[in-house]
């Protein structure tokens, strides 16, 4: 669609009010639809995302502070239950280690304690990765109705998933004074890493978001694939040695981003520093990408969605 | 009406827009990843040809709307209307000409359908307000105006969940009429609330108005569309098919609808086979005998329905329901020969059955008639005849009139009175 905005909309603060007097005409944001392709017009495009970007900031706002409301609110157990997942993992996995069903190799942490971040730590990633599809489809009705900035759900989405990351830090902290584990300095750099993860599932959650809206197979290959790709991620097993699994699973861009994590939380030796930059570096330029994606494509996903 | 002319207060215009659908939902589907993976690689570029089962759903269409402006889309379903409002209001890429809109776009729907049931009505106020673009300072100026308007009082506390309907709906309609837009798109007017509360939102959106805010309207009713617009464009699969002042718009309209009967209805449908009976015509004829094209207000009138029985049919009764000429338009009245004559016994064969009208007390404007027949106490039906749409002709002086009042006047004095 090509959609080009021409003069600021600095003259619409005074018509907004209905009693008020209205801007002077002509001198509102004006916006060109077309049939042209945006991507041929780079500069205007970029503008109107950076824009649409900033001004959604409110709006992400609202949404984060409704949905973690309406999350919390209607759950007696609250923010319990952002543990509870890792916890019964980590049980699960430490039984069938104890009674060798599986067989883990050593691990940097108490075993229990090294399932239970790890698992704090995907299903931060999953949640990331699931994300903009869910709020997409939760939002529909209204994305089908209002032009609002699109990137205000997926922003929402971003925050709400770290915020239940922090709630997921009362379980880390408890378990770290349980087990006594040391903390290095470093885990103050370990946000960043966290931030890495939840911006990697959000990436590919986006690319996903506006074809999971045309084609309901998109949302349950998704769900398959988180299921599958937990076993090619050193979550509950310490990183494989050499071999086919283990190339598997170094290729898997998770794999750097949750390690990296977890060393700077704990031991504070990163051990694939240069894995982790370059996913970084990936990320932040495939997240200008797939935001191009999504912005052009949602149009096309919400013709075809109905109202 | 197509006007791009510089310096002038447009905030709308639409240069021969078109937008092309495709009705078989698969396709569709796969003509959306085609499209999104054209617009990606910066193929996309305006179309002119049609892909497999695909159709016009709008087709060069233009008009320009200026400030202050309230504009009428008149047409039957199907028309492109809806299509037309989801392009202005940004939602959907055209496939042809272009569309440029000077400042904020927002929709007067029910905006309960973005509210979250576990929150407050409060809280999902300030949700909704942003959403509609406005700024929290913005939000806390009118937020009280909101409450008020929507008359939800002591629930303004209580999660939206626990709401009536009609409160959902007044709360939605609240918020919807106090964001600000530059141009207010109106799909269908206002259908919930007490008439009370409409006539609120009425005088809301003339407020709105005054303050410069546009409106594009779309309606199935002609009236709305007299009465509120300055201008009207009527749309028929696609296309423009007359465009100007609301008043030769909507009577073009009038004459096609009420000439093809195109509106179209799910009864239409034969739905009984082999009952009995069937109704072959319903017409309307003056006391002579004459087929009328169309009736006037206050003539005497006479509707036959003429049929055929495939055996005798004993207590037959005929209900004739007859509807404004809009989509779900309201009942006007409906006659039960039952309750006025009595069950009628009919014999194999032929048959007609007239109803008497001494005079038409319906008011100009378009209607439709649908005939059903029916047998025995628990009213089986033997047939329903398709909904045929009829115009109504009025009298000087009656367009606001509710229905058609006859009326006799004499003035009696002096000995006349005793």
């Amino acid at each position: 669609m090509g959609q080009r905005r021409v003069s600021k909309a600095n003259a619409l603060v005074a018509g907004r009010d209905g009693s008020h007097e209205r801007g002077v005409p002509g001198s509102a944001e004006e916006v060109v639809y077309n049939a042209e392709s945006r991507v041929r017009r780079p500069r205007e495009l970029l503008a109107v995302l950076c824009r649409d970007l900033v001004a959604s900031r409110e709006l992400a706002w609202r949404f984060m502070v409704r949905d973690l409301r309406a999350q919390y609110r209607q759950a007696a157990l609250g923010v319990v239950w952002a543990f509870v997942p890792p916890l019964l993992l980590a049980v699960a996995a430490t039984l069938a280690s104890r009674a060798q069903v599986i067989n883990v190799g050593a691990t940097d942490l108490p075993y229990p304690a090294y399932v239970m971040f790890s698992t704090a730590l995907w299903q931060t990633f999953v949640e990331a990765l699931h994300g903009p599809s869910q709020a997409v489809a939760s939002a529909k009705a209204m994305l089908a109705r209002i032009a609002f900035p699109r990137e205000a759900i997926v922003l929402a989405k971003v925050g709400e998933v770290l915020v239940n990351f922090g709630a997921k830090l009362l379980l880390i902290a408890a378990l770290f004074l349980w087990f006594g584990i040391p903390v290095s300095w470093t885990a103050l750099l370990a946000p960043v890493a966290v931030l890495e993860l939840v911006l990697l599932g959000t990436l590919l959650g986006v690319l996903v978001a506006p074809f999971a809206v045309l084609y309901q197979d998109v949302s349950r290959a998704l769900m398959l694939a988180t299921g599958f790709w937990l076993f090619l991620t050193p979550v509950v097993y310490p990183m494989p040695g050499a071999g086919a699994f283990g190339t598997v699973v170094r290729l898997n861009p998770v794999t750097p981003v949750l390690v990296t994590a977890r060393e700077l939380a704990t031991t504070g030796a990163v051990s694939d520093p240069w894995g982790f930059t370059a996913v970084c570096v990936a990320t932040l330029v495939g997240l200008l990408v797939t935001w191009v994606v999504f912005r052009l494509a949602m149009p096309f996903a919400i013709e075809r969605a109905g109202s | 009406m197509t006007g791009t002319s510089p310096g002038s207060d447009l905030v709308l215009s639409v240069d021969r827009v078109s937008k092309r659908f495709c009705r078989d939902f698969r396709r569709s589907l796969r003509y959306g990843l085609r499209d999104i993976a054209s617009e990606l690689l910066g193929r996309r570029r305006p179309v002119e040809s049609l892909r497999t089962g695909e159709f016009w759903a709008l087709r060069e269409v233009s008009l320009g709307v200026r400030r202050g402006e309230a504009v009428g889309l008149i047409g039957p379903n199907g028309a492109g209307k809806t299509t037309l409002l989801r392009l202005i209001s940004g939602l959907i890429n055209p496939d042809g000409g272009s569309l440029t809109v000077r400042g904020r776009v927002a929709p007067l729907i029910s905006l309960g359908v973005g509210f979250n049931p576990v929150l407050t009505g409060a809280e999902n106020i300030f949700v909704i307000m942003t959403i509609l673009g406005l700024t929290k300072k913005e939000i806390d100026r009118r937020f009280a105006e909101i409450v008020d308007f929507a008359e939800i009082g002591d629930a303004l506390q209580a999660p939206v969940q626990t709401y009536s309907w009609g409160m959902t709906a007044r709360l939605g309609f609240a918020c919807a009429v106090h964001g600000a837009p530059d141009i207010l798109v109106i799909d269908e007017v206002l259908a919930v609330g007490d008439t009370r509360f409409r006539v609120k939102c009425y005088r809301r959106l003339a407020t709105m108005r005054d303050a410069g805010a546009a409106f594009v309207l779309v309606s199935h009713n002609p009236l709305a569309i007299l009465s509120v617009c300055d201008s009207a464009t009527y749309l028929s699969a696609g296309r423009v098919l007359a465009q100007g002042p609301p008043r030769s718009v909507v009577a073009r309209y009038e004459e096609e609808m009420a000439g093809n009967g195109a509106i179209p209805d799910g009864a239409a449908a034969r739905v009984v086979e082999g009952s009995g009976a069937r109704i072959e015509s319903v017409v309307f004829r003056d006391p002579a005998g004459n087929a009328l094209e169309r009736l006037v207000s206050g003539e005497p009138a006479e509707l036959w329905v003429r049929g055929r029985a495939e055996r005798t049919l004993e207590a037959v009764s005929v209900a004739v329901l007859v509807r404004e000429a809009t989509e779900g338009g309201a009942l006007i009245f409906e006659l039960q020969s039952r309750d006025d004559a009595g069950p009628m016994e009919v014999p194999t064969g032929e048959f007609a059955i007239r109803v008497k009208l001494p005079y038409c007390g319906l008011n100009a404007g378009l209607y439709s008639v649908q005939v059903s027949l029916m047998e025995g106490h628990f009213l089986w039906m033997l047939d329903q005849s398709p909904t045929r749409i009829f115009r109504v002709g009025g009298r000087e002086g009656t367009s606001q009139w509710l229905f058609y009042q006859p009326r006799g006047w004499e003035l009696l004095t002096g000995l006349d009175l005793h």
